[in-house]
């Protein structure tokens, strides 16, 4: 090629050189290759190369790193195998350039080879970029923008692009020579980075003669700074430059050196001279590599003038050095990395991680396609935002849903809904408002003051007199005072409990108290012997007087009726009831002491105090009768439901109660009445009275003496209480002394016509049940005295026991036939009564039953029911005939009793009356002939008259024999009737509730009335209502 | 000692304690005891049903002035006294199409003259003229096209018009701020109105059968739905700011949900030709509806059947309602140029009340309400008078709708089974929703 020529030959020293170093920068750069790539994983991207890509303006770091690559591949030359096949699709080219420059001189082959490689190659990927004058007019248009960009970015680095941009390819040699280790990196990445400028330039050496004059002209309208270039070097930099802006800068940086480069091209002859020109100011630029200002004195040893200089200085401040054509905005073998940034922070590392995690996505993003996605269409878009926007209004909006819910689920609403609450003052509030106004309120608020009675003052003082107290003292003070105020509330209430007591005795004693007590103080301080005297006195006056019954005119009344001397009829009569009265009871005094009218004067004050210990001892005793009672109706009652107390265990547990609790209330009659009993045992046994033996007996006279019953019947008497005693009149008269010894047997304390009622209620079947308990009760209360009494009593147990043994088998035998009879036995399932192994029986017997009801094939009697349980039971025992006596009995008390025929009868009828049936309505003797001889006509139809009715298949009590159900239909209660359920309601039930409850005031309280009948919504009139607004 | 028991009077166990007070009565309140409490209660439930039936005379007065269709009206906010109304012989050129208060003292109007005038309504103006004096505008904000409807923001200076395109004024200038419409759409919007309670919630409908909502905080229409007919009228309920109601051209009314605008929540039926007006009562829970059919009708929120009808010989075709901010009166505007007010309820007493009567009404009421359920309470209180060819309408309808229905049943009975299932009538009701 011929444009190769020139250049070649004044490079030809150079090239010597940079051949050498070329190969040994080369081997360097291989061993840190692999080091750095290791270090950089992205750098191994960069060598890939992508003939396919299509450049773009705002992707400009991609295709960097495209040119970067064509950069190294030139720098290394031909030793760049390692590349990889891709590679090798270049390859020929270059060999083609080779062949090119074949006949220059083989060791200035490679050398060439490189530059002419990469300008082939360059040219080739970036035709329509770089050299392509179509691009390129494109480009200019878009130079200014761009150009500050790089200027930005380029001033940062500028000092050492400057030294590696005036270094070139053989300084790298050097500096690989003389620096440490350490700093080969650098260098290398800037040799890698400034290589292509390098080479560019080399290249542009190489194109200018093929478009010198056109590119001139182009250049001098884009590029001002280089228009006063004269230099066949500028015009090739101005070409490039044009071509891209950043070569542009990159070549007006460069231009010391180039010129320094031209100069020696220039005096082509003198090689050495050149090659010492170069090395001198490589040597130079080693010596300060940040020296800019040096470099560019250095440099005028070249033609250009002073004031071209000084442009070129400014130039070179503006931007960066020469690399920096479009290939190379950064040199780097890699490309910057965000980590290369963020590793010098490493060390604090709190705020690297947080930063490392936001670089992270960076780095992504940016690795990445870094093509933006084409925007969607706009009415998509458009769309799209409709949705989002629909999407918050309906959150904003859905704000209200908890009010809306609330004012749909409220049971009464008052609008306006939002109205101000109209605030209440409180009292302190209003007081600590108050300013006196009026002249009255001054004075009143004066003389407060002065007399430190206002709020503040009050407070102030308590606190005053409370300061000098200790802490002790105060929790004295309030101690006691917390002590007689409760002193005061129990003695308070003492009164009022006393005051409520109506009892004239309580009355009396207490005024006699009060009366004692009164002559104590009077007496005060009289000798205890003077006491005594008095007291005997008193005691000797109230005893005669009240044997005397001289008392009866000495009440007040009494008194008063004989002060007032004349006296009218009514006030007569009162006072001779009262004597009359007065004289019944000394009559029945003498009546009682028949005998001994004698003592009885002298009883007369025993008998006061006696006779008050023995109401207490009968009126425990009735206590205790009555407990007892109380026990077996309880009994009785519990018999009648089917609950758990019907269960045996339960049924023993409690007979086990009341028979530790009957026991107790034996010890407490035998410990109360032991003498009274032993006493009448006694007489029981000697068969007489001996009334005087003791003064007790004497004074239990009341009553008794002539009731005391005789000895054969008291044999059977245990632990006989005083109710017992009385009862005896009745057992006497009984005839059957069986019966009689029964009953009294059971229970010794059990009332009078509990035990009557069983003595009589034998025979009686419907009456049999109650007899169960009793039953049982007997034979433990037996067992539980024999174990706890006295060997007396023992001795008589055992006689009693013998007479019980053949009573009780007795018994026995009537309580089975009354058992069987009983209807609760038909009516509930197990009786407690009935022995265990029956049970089943009556279960199975029920469901029977219910089988029966199911078919309906008839109703049972209960007679016959009775006689199935009887057979049932009968089976086991052996009273069979008993029972059988026992129906008969029932069936004489039910005799002519068709009850279940009547029931059936009265259904049929019912049936028979409700049936469809049609009904003849025809007038006879109306519309047919009369007389003899004429026949009977049928009836016309028009006057049978149909009736519905029902059809007996169809009625709801069709096959269920044991109930009418009337078909006949309530027009009254229809009104209260709905065919369906009404909306709001879920069931039936609910519904009637509804409508069970009246609103009236007549069945409501006033307030339930008002509640009922609260209407759901209410508005004031004349209110204005406003909309629901945004309370913030 | 002879005891006297006297029977004895405490005046506080049957007097009222104060005069004023209900006089204590002391009752057996054991249900056992009133075994007739039932029919007791259900002969007064039907005596309530049937006084209420003598005693609704819901016409109170008929407002003449205007000749012509009434076609808009507003009231006035904070009073109760005060409403404007707009007719078709309203301006100079044209009708005044849209009405509405800017605050208590000016009244915006908009009219197909193609502008938006603020007035002064107060007795003097600023001018100085006179109730009887010609007044002019304090503002006019032209446009391009001529109005059809206006609306108020509740707070804000702001108002919204309807034209082919919805926008948004302040009412310190005059071209609009804002212009609001759906892409793709070129209807003209008919009416338009802001929320109530969620103020910068718009919501207007068009020609083209649609209903959209707006917002003018994210500056966007942001959903449309069409329906099978066009709507005439849409009010915004005030206690439940979710829910919009349109007046359908189907002679039915919908409520919507604006957070679910597939379907309506519920479908109000009774008119018998289109609905031409709807507004809320200020409660939110009663609407009143006025329609070509010339009635108007009360609704109960939520009850989509049997509302309470107005009409009266001379009332034409009702082109406006309105309730009043008490929601105790209803305002209707026809087409015979009259504007009517009846009462909400057809049967309340006006004018003070004392408590006893009140008590009295409410027991009524309760007891209508508790035995509705009743055949004969619930068949008087049914029952209305109509006009006859409004009856024959709605007979003519009932007809139609069961031929309908009936056709549609046996067109189903044979196609092949499960091809065609029954739509519910909710879902016929929106054709599109776009977003």
């Amino acid at each position: 090629m011929a444009r190769a020529q020139k250049p070649k030959q004044s490079r030809r020293p150079q090239a010597k050189s940079l051949k050498q170093n070329n190969l040994r920068g080369f081997a360097k750069r291989q061993s840190l290759k692999s080091q750095r790539s290791s270090k950089y994983s992205e750098s191994s991207d960069v060598y890939e190369y992508q003939p396919e890509n299509v450049r773009r303006s705002k992707v400009k770091l991609q295709l960097e790193k495209d040119e970067l690559d064509g950069a190294r591949r030139d720098i290394s030359g031909s030793e760049d195998e390692d590349d990889g096949p891709k590679r090798n699709g270049l390859r020929p080219r270059l060999v083609g350039e080779n062949d090119d420059e074949g006949g220059l001189g083989s060791d200035e082959d490679e050398e060439i080879d490189s530059d002419e490689a990469f300008d082939e190659s360059d040219e080739e990927r970036f035709a329509g970029f770089n050299f392509s004058t179509k691009k390129r007019s494109l480009q200019s248009r878009t130079v200014p923008l761009i150009d500050l960009n790089e200027d930005e970015v380029e001033l940062e680095e500028a000092p050492s692009e400057n030294a590696s941009a005036s270094e070139g390819e053989d300084s790298a040699a050097d500096d690989e020579e003389e620096g440490d280790p350490e700093d080969f990196i650098d260098v290398l990445d800037m040799i890698d980075g400034k290589g292509p400028a390098e080479s560019a330039d080399e290249g542009e050496h190489t194109q200018k003669e093929e478009r010198p004059s056109a590119s001139k002209a182009r250049v001098e309208g884009d590029d001002v700074p280089h228009l006063e270039d004269e230099d066949e070097d500028m015009h090739d930099e101005e070409d490039e430059g044009i071509s891209s802006d950043e070569s542009e800068e990159d070549e007006s940086h460069i231009s010391p050196m180039d010129d320094a480069i031209s100069a020696s091209g220039d005096e082509d002859d003198d090689v050495g001279t050149s090659l010492h020109d170069l090395q001198s100011f490589i040597t130079n630029l080693d010596a300060g590599q940040k020296r800019k200002a040096p470099d560019d004195e250095a440099a005028p040893t070249t033609e250009t003038g002073e004031a071209r200089r000084q442009k070129r200085r400014m130039l070179k401040e503006r931007t960066e050095a020469g690399e920096e054509n479009e290939f190379a905005p950064h040199r780097g073998a890699t490309k910057l990395n965000l980590d290369d940034l963020l590793n010098p922070l490493a060390s604090s590392s709190s705020n690297l991680l947080s930063l490392k995690k936001s670089a992270k996505i960076l780095t992504s993003i940016s690795a990445k396609n870094q093509t933006l996605s084409a925007p969607l269409p706009q009415r998509t878009q458009e769309r799209l935002d409709r949705e989002a926007a629909y999407q918050q209004t309906k959150e904003e909006v859905d704000k209200w849903s908890a009010t809306m819910k609330k004012i749909k689920e409220a049971e009464h609403l008052s609008f306006p809904l939002q109205a101000q609450p109209a605030g209440r003052t409180s009292n302190l509030e209003l007081a600590a408002k108050f300013k006196p106004t009026t002249e009255l309120e001054s004075a009143v608020d004066r003389l407060l003051k002065s007399a430190k009675m206002r709020e503040e003052d009050i407070a102030q003082t308590e606190s005053l007199k409370m300061n000098h107290l200790s802490v002790e003292e105060v929790s004295a003070r309030r101690a006691e005072l917390a002590k007689m105020r409760e002193l005061m509330f129990r003695a308070e209430a003492k009164a009022k409990r006393v005051a409520k007591i109506k009892s004239k005795t309580y009355r009396r004693i207490k005024k006699k108290e009060k009366a004692k007590i009164a002559a104590k103080l009077g007496e005060g301080s009289d000798d205890e012997d003077m006491n005594e005297e008095t007291r005997m006195k008193h005691e000797v006056e109230r005893a005669r007087e009240r044997a005397t019954l001289k008392h009866k005119n000495t009440g007040k009344w009494a008194k008063a009726m004989r002060a007032r001397g004349d006296l009218d009829e009514d006030q007569r009569r009162d006072i001779s009831e009262m004597l009359s009265r007065g004289e019944k009871l000394r009559r029945r005094i003498q009546g009682i002491g028949s005998g001994d009218e004698s003592e009885e004067g002298e009883d007369d004050t025993e008998d006061d105090e006696e006779g008050a210990a023995d109401r207490i001892k009968a009126s425990a005793f009735e206590e205790l009768a009555q407990l007892d009672k109380g026990s077996e109706g309880e009994e009785d009652s519990g018999r009648k439901g089917k609950s758990i107390f019907e269960m045996k265990f339960m049924k023993d547990a409690i007979a086990r109660d009341q028979q530790r609790a009957k026991q107790m209330a034996d010890d407490f009659v035998r410990e109360m009445g032991e003498s009274n009993h032993e006493d009448d045992e006694d007489d029981e046994l000697t068969g007489g009275r001996i009334e005087e033996s003791s003064g007790a007996t004497i004074e239990r006279v009341g009553g008794r003496v002539t009731y005391r019953p005789g000895a054969q019947q008291s044999q059977l008497r245990t632990v006989n209480s005083l109710a017992s005693d009385t009862s005896s009149i009745t057992l006497r008269s009984n005839d059957l002394p069986s019966d009689v010894a029964r009953s009294v047997t059971p229970s010794a304390t059990s009332p009078i016509p509990e035990k009557l009622g069983i003595a009589t209620e034998a025979p009686n079947p419907w009456l049999a049940p109650r007899q169960d308990p009793a039953k049982a009760v007997p034979k433990k209360h037996e067992i539980a005295v024999s174990k706890d009494s006295a060997s007396v009593e023992k001795s008589k147990n055992k006689l009693r026991k013998k007479a019980q043994k053949h009573e009780e088998e007795q018994s026995k035998a009537r309580n089975d036939a009354a058992v069987d009879i009983s209807m609760s036995n038909v009516m509930t399932l197990g009786d407690n009564s009935s022995a265990g192994p029956s049970k089943p029986k009556t279960r199975s017997q029920s469901g029977n039953q219910r089988d029966d009801g199911d078919d309906d094939s008839d109703v049972h009697s209960e007679v016959e029911e009775q006689e199935r349980l009887l057979d049932r039971k009968g089976k086991g025992k052996a009273n069979g005939v008993k029972a059988f006596e026992q129906r008969d009995l029932v069936a004489r008390a039910f005799a002519g009793d068709n009850v279940v025929r009547d029931f059936a009868e009265a259904k049929r009828r019912e049936m028979q009356e409700d049936a469809p049936k049609e009904v003849d309505t025809t007038l006879p003797g109306w519309g047919s002939w009369g007389g003899t001889g004429t026949r009977k006509a049928q009836p016309k139809p028009h006057l049978i008259k149909k009736v519905a009715g029902v059809d007996p298949t169809t009625r709801a009590d069709y096959k269920k024999a044991h109930v009418i159900i009337s078909e006949k239909r309530d027009k009254k209660a229809a009104k209260y009737m709905v065919k369906d359920l009404p909306y709001p309601y879920t069931s039936k039930a609910q519904f009637e509730r509804s409508m069970d409850i009246p609103i009236g005031t007549e069945w409501n309280t006033r307030v339930g009335f008002q509640r009922g009948t609260l209407p759901k919504i209410v508005t004031k009139p004349g209110t204005v209502i406003n909309p629901l607004e945004k309370l913030l | 000692m002879v005891k006297i028991s006297v029977l004895q009077h405490a005046p506080s166990t049957h007097l009222p304690a104060r005069p004023g007070d209900p006089t204590p009565t002391s009752r057996n309140l054991d249900p056992l005891m009133h075994p007739f409490a039932r029919a007791r209660e259900r002969t007064r439930a039907l005596n309530a049903v049937k006084m209420e039936r003598i005693f609704a005379k819901p016409f109170i007065a008929a407002l003449e002035g205007h000749v012509d269709a009434v076609e808009t009206m507003a009231r006035k906010p904070g009073t109760l006294n005060v409403v404007a109304s707009g007719s078709w012989d309203g301006g100079m050129i044209g009708k005044i199409s849209g009405v509405c208060f800017a605050d208590e003292d000016r009244l915006l109007t908009c009219g197909v003259d193609r502008n938006v005038k603020l007035w002064d309504t107060r007795e003097v103006d600023e001018n100085g003229a006179g109730p009887s004096d010609v007044r002019k505008p304090l503002n006019v904000f032209p446009g391009k096209s001529a109005f059809n409807s206006i609306d108020h923001h509740r707070t804000d200076p702001i108002f919204a018009t309807a034209s082919n395109i919805v926008q948004i004024w302040d009412e310190t200038k005059s071209a609009p701020i804002s212009n609001l419409s759906f892409p793709t759409s070129i209807e003209t919007i008919s009416a338009i109105k802001f929320n109530l309670s969620e103020s910068s919630v718009l919501a207007s409908i068009g020609s083209d059968r649609t209903f959209t909502l707006y917002d003018i905080r994210t500056g966007k229409a942001e959903r449309r739905i069409v329906m099978q007919m066009r709507s005439n009228a849409l009010s915004w309920s005030p206690t439940f700011p979710t829910t919009i109601l349109l007046a359908s051209e189907d002679h039915n009314l919908y409520t919507f949900d604006i957070r679910s605008l597939k379907t309506p929540s519920q479908i109000y039926k009774a008119h018998v030709a289109a609905v031409m007006s709807c507004d809320w009562s200020p409660t939110g829970h009663q609407f009143v509806s006025g329609g070509w059919d010339r009635t108007v009708r009360i609704w109960q929120e939520g009850r989509g059947t049997a509302p309470e009808v107005y009409h009266t010989k001379r009332m034409q075709r009702v082109t406006s309602t309105l309730f009043t901010s008490d929601a105790k009166y209803v305002l209707s505007g026809s087409d015979d140029g009259n504007i009517r007010i009846w009462k909400a309820r057809a049967h309340e007493k006006l004018g003070i009340l004392d408590s006893r009567e009140r008590a009295a009404i409410e027991y009524r009421e309760s007891l209508k309400q508790k035995w509705k359920t009743d055949a004969q309470v619930n068949k008087i209180s049914r029952t209305r008078h109509i006009p006859k060819p409004v009856h024959k309408a709605g007979q003519l309808k009932r007809t139609m709708l069961e031929a309908q229905r009936v056709k549609e049943e046996r067109r189903r009975k044979h196609t092949r089974a499960g091809e065609s299932k029954p739509t519910a009538e909710k879902r016929k009701v929106v054709i599109a929703e776009q977003s």
